[in-house]
């Protein structure tokens, strides 16, 4: 930034602003991606983006940024304007993700204190031309000349797909003398028969945006051409006569005559394109299904306007698809810091709680406390609640993460070269805001993946016989307590001995072992290891053997964990357990020695007293514990963290067994203590990284227990 | 507070305004007694029950709550290497920040507030002898009337010795033996 007053508090804004709006232009263009164009309403969403982000840019004096808006808003004014037919879609939503990439990259720029200096040149001519493209190419719409002044009327020809069910109607309104802004009204039936059209058009055509159009319906009458499945009736009731209309004439008709336009037997030449009718009427009298714009074409003159077929049934562009719910709820943006502090101090009140409803002074024999347990079980709701409200606040759907991972299917698939179905389930599931935060990464790795290694080029899969389409589909669900989200492919799935091949090749595997024995699972978490590629050929997007350890480290540092499943031919699943929150946990509070260790209820499987006899001692110094027929690993938590004071023999303490990932392990504590929801804090920083360790809590005496990490002790 | 300014006041007539000062807490630990710069001290609490954190370095005693935060404290004996003591109700903790690492230090007792005006930055080979441990936390000495005082870096005191006393760490091992 150039300018010497201060922009700060104005940045933020700015930046945050905008980066709302090209999230939610990307969200829209994502979501149109398949289709033929742009609906209206997001036409103009886009190009509402567009301009707000060149005006506040303007105002910034982030040039560039303001070059590049201005170029796409251009586009889809033009757009908003004329609808050209024959856009290239696939290319305009190119360059539409294009601006978006490049301003949310200059933003980014902005946001790291450097300048906004990206160079959109190229872009902007890659934008010109594509706009000059649509302007010649498509139709000549905007050079076509305006309705009032010219001294022919214009002529509309088109080829419509006659069906049995439709019928052709030449619709002429009158409107009374005097009708003000008769134009709008006229607007107002084109839009209401737009419902039922399959296909229509309208003369004087421009009637919304030239004021004087109301002077020629007023004079000449409003002339439509309507093709729709319905019957004079209903179009009857659609635009009766009332105050403002004062006559319908509707004519059926035929096909041809439909092709033929406006002609109501008034003034005006006729259609010398004989060739190129009669086509076309052969073909709608044989009610063809199949449109032929290319009959028409070559004949087509300047300044006429081609209409191109549409499939019958299928919405017409004009048609609004359907009317987006534009329910807002109301929203303020908070500070995250402020969402935190109120966080800690819910889990102070939490805490607090604790130690006032067991307080020592309490347990003194003969007190009379009905009135105090009244009084602190409505509290206790009160503070439930309380808590429920402030993890509500910071739980966010996963939408926008998902919607991010649309945009990279879109990408790779299509620099790859693979058609590619990207389906998305639950993307509404609401979890912490940390998490996403943390898994944003993990699961752009993963989809990744899924659409450059798990699915398989066009040919490989028309020669392994698989006629379904390429599909990559990302889920999430919330079950026990646990976020769930896989990214399941329908490729080739991972290969079993080409895996085992690279395990043995950077020596991974035990060779004492047979390969039999390894089980499936069991190989497919070799990918996850560092370095471990078996794609031969590095591409733009994977290959390097970076990343699954990524994934799996990101994981695992949220307390998640990564499932690998495969089927060979059919594709693979990636299964990603996340907790839903980090904040409280519920756990099970345990002694041993003079320390209070706590422990995430979840993976707690049960709890027993065992005697000697069940105990089975290795030599090496292994212990386990026979429990009706199966045997645990023993670990002494006492023995394990060097306490003092612990109870050494088993029938003094108290068996948890803890499962997790499948294996089970038996943890001996001293005593059991209680169930008990803890606010989860880290161990300070100062203090070294201890093995088992994830955490520490305070409890209702204010005292402190360390939360063990299941994961470090199996 | 009141009467260590009066303590402190006499000397003030002796050196000139113009030398630094600077406001110290001094702690006894062992026999000596140490200066921290207030600047670093957020508070000193009496000691609480602390929750050890097994398999950490001996001086790290363990964690305290201090009002809802929860902060690791070390026992200043121990990080110099100097015989465990036994915590009674004289024993206190400092609750220093440094760089925003809040650390609580366990001392035997909290002597006074000085401020120090006559500072004297010696050589680290003539801090003491070289095979103290402490002397790898003393950046200079203070003399407070006829007393000394250490004073001490809770940098290095907190992370472990970096450095112009880095080389000094390597060596110590070796002379502690031939002290035996």
């Amino acid at each position: 930034m150039a300018e010497e007053f201060s922009t700060e508090g104005m940045l933020d804004m700015y930046l945050f602003e905008n980066e709302q709006l090209l999230e939610s232009l990307q969200e829209t263009v994502l979501e149109q991606k398949d289709a033929e164009c742009f609906d209206e309403d997001s036409i103009n969403e886009i190009f509402r983006a567009m301009h707000t982000i060149k005006g506040s840019s303007a105002i910034m004096m982030f040039d560039n940024i303001t070059a590049v808006a201005h170029k796409l808003e251009d586009i889809f004014y033009y757009l908003r304007e004329s609808h050209p037919e024959e856009v290239p879609h696939l290319e305009l939503v190119d360059h539409v993700l294009e601006v978006s990439d490049f301003i949310s990259n200059e933003m980014d720029k902005i946001k790291g204190g450097s300048q906004a200096d990206g160079d959109a040149t190229n872009l902007i001519a890659g934008m010109d031309k594509f706009l000059k493209s649509i302007q010649t190419g498509g139709a000549s719409g905007k050079a076509g000349v305006p309705e009032t002044k010219h001294e022919e009327p214009k002529h509309f020809y088109i080829a419509p797909v006659a069906t049995s069910a439709s019928h052709f109607y030449k619709i002429f309104i009158t409107y009374h003398p005097g009708t003000e802004l008769v134009n709008i009204h006229a607007y107002k039936a084109v839009y209401a028969l737009k419902e039922l059209a399959e296909d229509l058009l309208y003369s004087p055509e421009d009637i919304v945006s030239n004021e004087e159009s109301a002077e020629v319906i007023l004079n000449d009458g409003f002339r439509v051409l309507l093709q729709a499945q319905c019957s004079e009736e209903d179009i009857r009731k659609i635009i009766g006569v009332g105050y403002d209309v004062k006559k319908v004439d509707i004519y059926e008709c035929s096909g041809e005559e439909f092709l033929q336009g406006f002609d109501f037997g008034e003034s005006g030449p006729q259609i010398d394109l004989e060739s190129g009718v009669e086509e076309i009427e052969q073909k709608a009298a044989a009610k063809s299904e199949q449109p032929a714009p290319a009959a028409a074409k070559p004949a087509m003159a300047p300044g006429d306007f081609v209409i191109k077929p549409k499939e019958s049934g299928r919405p017409k562009k004009l048609v609004k698809e359907k009317p987006k719910p534009s329910e807002k709820a109301s929203f303020i943006s908070v500070s995250v810091n402020k969402m935190d502090m109120l966080m800690d101090l819910i889990g102070e009140l939490v805490i607090s709680e604790s130690v006032v409803l067991q307080n020592q002074d309490l347990r003194v024999p003969g007190l009379n406390l009905t009135n105090f347990n009244k009084a602190a079980a409505q509290m206790s709701k009160i503070s439930t609640d309380l808590q429920n409200v402030i993890m509500s606040m910071r739980m966010v759907p996963l939408t926008n993460t998902f919607q991010k991972m649309n945009r990279i299917v879109f990408d790779v698939s299509r620099k790859l070269g693979k058609d590619i179905e990207f389906e998305m389930i639950g993307e509404t599931t609401e979890v912490d805001k940390n998490i996403i935060e943390h898994i944003s990464d993990p699961l752009m790795h993963l989809v990744r993946n899924a659409v450059d290694h798990g699915i398989e080029t066009a040919e490989e899969r028309a020669a392994s016989g698989k006629t379904e389409k390429a599909k990559v589909t990302l889920s999430a669900k919330t079950e026990a307590g646990k976020v769930w989200i896989s990214v399941v492919d329908n490729g080739k799935g991972l290969d079993r001995d080409k895996i085992l091949k690279k395990a043995r090749n950077q020596g991974i595997l035990d060779e004492t072992r047979p390969d039999s024995t390894y089980s499936d699972k069991e190989i497919y978490q070799f990918i996850t290891l560092p370095g471990f590629s078996t794609n031969e050929q590095v591409t733009e997007y994977s290959g390097r053997g970076v990343g699954m350890d990524v994934v799996v480290s990101n994981i695992q540092a949220i307390g998640g964990n990564l499932d690998i499943e495969s089927i060979p031919g059919e594709g693979s699943t990636m299964n990603l357990k996340i907790p839903l929150t980090l904040a409280i946990i519920d756990g099970i509070v345990m002694e041993t020695g003079r320390s209070t260790f706590v422990i995430e209820m979840n993976v707690v499987k049960e709890f027993v007293s065992v005697t000697e006899d069940m105990m089975i001692h290795e030599p090496n110094g292994d212990e386990y514990v026979m429990l009706r027929g199966e045997c645990f690993p023993v670990l002494r938590l006492g023995e394990w963290y060097h306490l003092t004071d612990y109870k050494k023999n088993v029938e003094d303490g108290m068996m948890v067994i803890l499962e997790l990932e499948g294996r089970a392990i038996c943890v001996l504590v001293d005593r059991l203590i209680g169930k008990q929801e803890i606010v989860v804090k880290p161990i300070p920083s100062y203090v070294k990284k201890v093995k088992g360790l994830t955490g520490c809590t305070q409890l209702g005496d204010g005292s402190i227990a360390l939360i063990l990490d299941p994961s470090g002790l199996v | 507070m009141d009467e260590l300014q009066e303590f402190t006041d006499p000397y003030s007539a002796d050196t000139g305004q113009e030398e630094e000062q600077e406001k110290y807490v001094t702690f006894k630990s062992g026999n000596e007694y140490f200066a921290i710069r207030i600047e670093y001290v957020s508070e000193i609490i009496q000691i609480q029950p602390i929750t050890m954190i097994p398999e950490s370095e001996d001086y790290v005693k363990g964690l305290i709550n201090l009002r809802g935060k929860i902060i690791p404290v070390i026992d200043v004996r121990l990080r110099f290497c100097q015989e465990p003591f036994e915590y009674n109700d004289r024993t206190c903790i400092i609750v220093i920040n440094v760089n925003s690492t809040i650390v609580g230090l366990v001392v035997e007792k909290i002597a006074e507030v000085v401020e120090i005006r006559e500072k004297k930055t010696l050589p680290q080979s003539s801090v003491g002898r070289s095979d103290k441990a402490q002397n790898k936390y003393v950046f200079a000495i203070g003399k407070v009337g006829d007393y000394v005082k250490l004073l001490l870096d809770p940098e290095r005191l907190l992370n472990d010795v970096e450095g112009p006393s880095a080389e000094q760490a390597g060596g110590e091992p070796a002379l502690k033996e031939e002290e035996k």
